[in-house]
């Protein structure tokens, strides 16, 4: 019988420093975990506890699996305290991730900020596999300063993988290392800033803090997508990753098994969606 | 369906302990209320009673531990684990409709769906119910108010109906009809009348129910209401008096809500599965102090619609069986069908 609670051994082999609080877990799990896109893992710091997360990593690689992580509780700031070589443990994976099924022949529009960066990379790789099997990618990245933006040393390579691929990037507030757009990531989806992106057969995938998320739906409400057009990856706590535990609920789903990319239109009326 | 008298039913109990521990609901002298008590050797406990209504404790803890070890680790078989063969069936003796009901429920969400709890249902495999009438009903039970009665139909292995100096008793399940026809000894076909004094008995619990429960709205109807009145302010008044203490879920049969923890043992860890409550402020807090529900009239609320509209859409059915437990147990007087009437007015308004 499999028990559904243990976490899997798993090695961290090397740890890569993103912004001054994000750090990036390269993960050798004992055996290969299968992801897709978008869905989250239970990573246990042995001892301590568990918290979710997105794997930030290529879902084709199953043999190793890597997790951007922010400091920000008990779990994340005893990772934070992890060296090469330190033991953890992974369940999942859990949760529907990315519809990538429905986005082939559209337009996507990726809206990430601050560590919300980090499942929309692994959504990225998923996405470059075969760029051509999208009108247009179009990525919009947010952070409050320069240091803060993950992943930026792969910004231009992503730029120059196809033609249909589009990525601008803003900080909330100038600062003197800055010479790019400065504002909140809504400033770069008006819509002469979406490379004529057809808004009607478009889909836009966003995730970031609960905030961002709010504003983020608001503007895409405003320039035209629909709310079934619309999907957000949701933060709640979460324990047991299967619907069991009952913490992770937004009205009647469970992000853990619904979610935890949900599509506006099912939870729209859910009080305060956004927390 | 068959009539056991009362010495062969103890003798039936006492074959059947021989397979596991043994549970009966005993007549606490103080209250006058019933309490699951594990009968440790033969003759049964003085005070034995399956009259009455429901016991205080409800039958999720067997399947579902207040506290249990979920993993140890690390551990060379990693995930892979052999059944222990050792576990104890529990024979539940006198669990009532709205108990056995809500252990159903429950199953849909442990047991059933995508994954399962390996542990909860090998606990749960191992109960064997024998379920009772209720003879009675206590202020808060309102089982008639869900459309429900206050005897069991379905759910259990063997179900009796106390009759004369013995009970009618038939079976619920392939265990229970083994059983039966195991114990053919113990067994006599029923008496004229005895069937007929049985649904009397019945009919006079549901007149007491449905009079007592008269002021009260139709509860089968109230996911409508609910949602109607979703940001009403009336759920400020509700839960002003509510001390935050979670009675309310963890007496409730089918709140399911756990927790996982780990803990330091020497050289290796231990993941603990531990009941939760919805109604306590760190329930649904992340990291980084975000709460869906950081007010408690938001987690108070949480109650009623988890029960009554997020459940029935995800898992079918009504999360409440009307057995009345979280009412005996609010110390802030929280009473369900009193909430229900409150949101009905305010709905028609």
């Amino acid at each position: 019988m499999k028990n559904p609670y243990y976490p899997i051994d798993t090695v961290v082999e090397d740890i890569i420093t993103e912004t001054p609080t994000i750090k990036t877990f390269v993960l050798k799990p004992v055996r290969p975990v299968k992801f897709r896109a978008g869905q989250f893992m239970q990573l246990t710091v042995p001892g301590l506890g568990e918290a979710p997360f997105t794997p930030s990593s290529d879902p084709n690689i199953t043999e190793r699996m890597e997790i951007s992580i922010l400091k920000t509780g008990k779990v994340t700031n005893a990772l934070h305290e992890l060296g090469p070589g330190a033991k953890v443990g992974l369940r999942g994976p859990f949760g529907k991730g990315y519809p990538l099924e429905k986005l082939v022949g559209k337009d996507v529009l990726v809206v990430g900020g601050g560590v919300g960066l980090a499942p929309m990379r692994a959504l990225l790789y998923a996405l470059f596999d075969d760029p051509s099997k999208y009108r247009k990618i179009v990525i919009r990245f947010g952070a409050r300063e320069p240091a803060e933006l993950s992943f930026r040393r792969q910004y231009d390579e992503w730029r120059a993988l196809a033609g249909n691929i589009s990525l601008k990037t803003t900080i909330d507030v100038p600062h003197p290392d800055w010479s790019g757009h400065v504002g909140l990531v809504t400033t770069l989806l008006e819509p002469d800033k979406l490379e004529g992106i057809d808004i009607v057969d478009s889909y836009a995938l966003s995730c970031g803090p609960e905030i961002m998320l709010k504003f983020v739906t608001l503007k895409l409400l405003e320039i035209g997508y629909k709310p079934p057009q619309i999907y957000l990856s949701m933060n709640r706590k979460m324990s047991c990753g299967m619907g069991k535990c009952g913490r992770c609920n937004v009205g009647h789903y469970y992000l853990c098994v619904d979610g935890p990319d949900m599509c506006y239109d099912k939870i729209k009326h859910v009080p305060n969606v956004f927390g | 369906m068959q009539f056991i008298d009362s010495t062969n039913f103890e003798r039936l109990l006492k074959k059947l302990s021989g397979e596991g521990e043994l549970f009966v609901p005993v007549t606490e002298k103080d209250t006058g209320k019933l309490h699951i008590e594990r009968v440790e050797a033969f003759p049964l406990p003085e005070g034995m009673s399956v009259e009455g209504y429901r016991t205080v404790e409800t039958l999720k803890g067997f399947a579902q531990l207040l506290r249990s070890t979920v993993a140890e680790y690390p551990s060379e078989e990693l995930d892979e684990f052999e059944a222990d063969e050792n576990t104890l069936s529990y024979i539940v003796v006198g669990a009532r409709a709205c108990d056995v009901a809500a252990m159903e429920l429950v199953d849909r969400v442990q047991i059933e769906g995508e994954f399962e709890d390996p542990f909860y249902r090998i606990r749960r495999e191992k109960m064997f119910t024998i379920a009772a009438d209720c003879t009675d009903c206590g202020e808060s039970c309102f089982c008639t108010l869900l459309g429900r009665k206050p005897w069991p139909e379905k759910g259990f292995d063997l179900a009796i109906s106390k009759v004369d100096a013995g009970y009618l008793i038939e079976a619920g399940s392939e265990r229970g009809e083994k059983v039966i026809s195991e114990n053919g000894d113990l067994f006599i076909a029923p008496r004229d009348g005895q069937e007929k004094s049985r649904d009397e008995a019945r009919a006079k619990v549901v007149a007491k129910l449905e009079k007592n429960n008269r002021d009260f709205p139709d509860a089968t109807k109230m996911t409508e209401p609910l949602r109607k009145a979703l940001a009403d302010g009336l759920w400020d008044k509700e839960s002003a008096k509510c001390v935050e203490c979670g009675a309310c879920t963890n007496i409730c049969p089918t709140c399911y809500c756990f927790l996982l923890f780990d803990t330091v043992e020497g050289e290796k860890y231990r993941r603990v599965m531990s009941w939760d409550s919805c109604q306590v402020t760190g329930y649904a807090r992340m990291a980084g102090m975000g709460n869906p529900r950081p007010r408690l009239s938001d987690r108070v609320k949480h109650r009623f619609y988890h029960k009554y509209d997020y459940l029935p859409l995800s898992h079918g059915e009504i999360f409440c069986t009307g057995c009345g437990r979280c009412i005996d147990a609010c110390s802030a007087g929280i009473d369900m069908r009193a909430v229900f009437r409150n949101v009905m007015s305010k709905v028609a308004k």
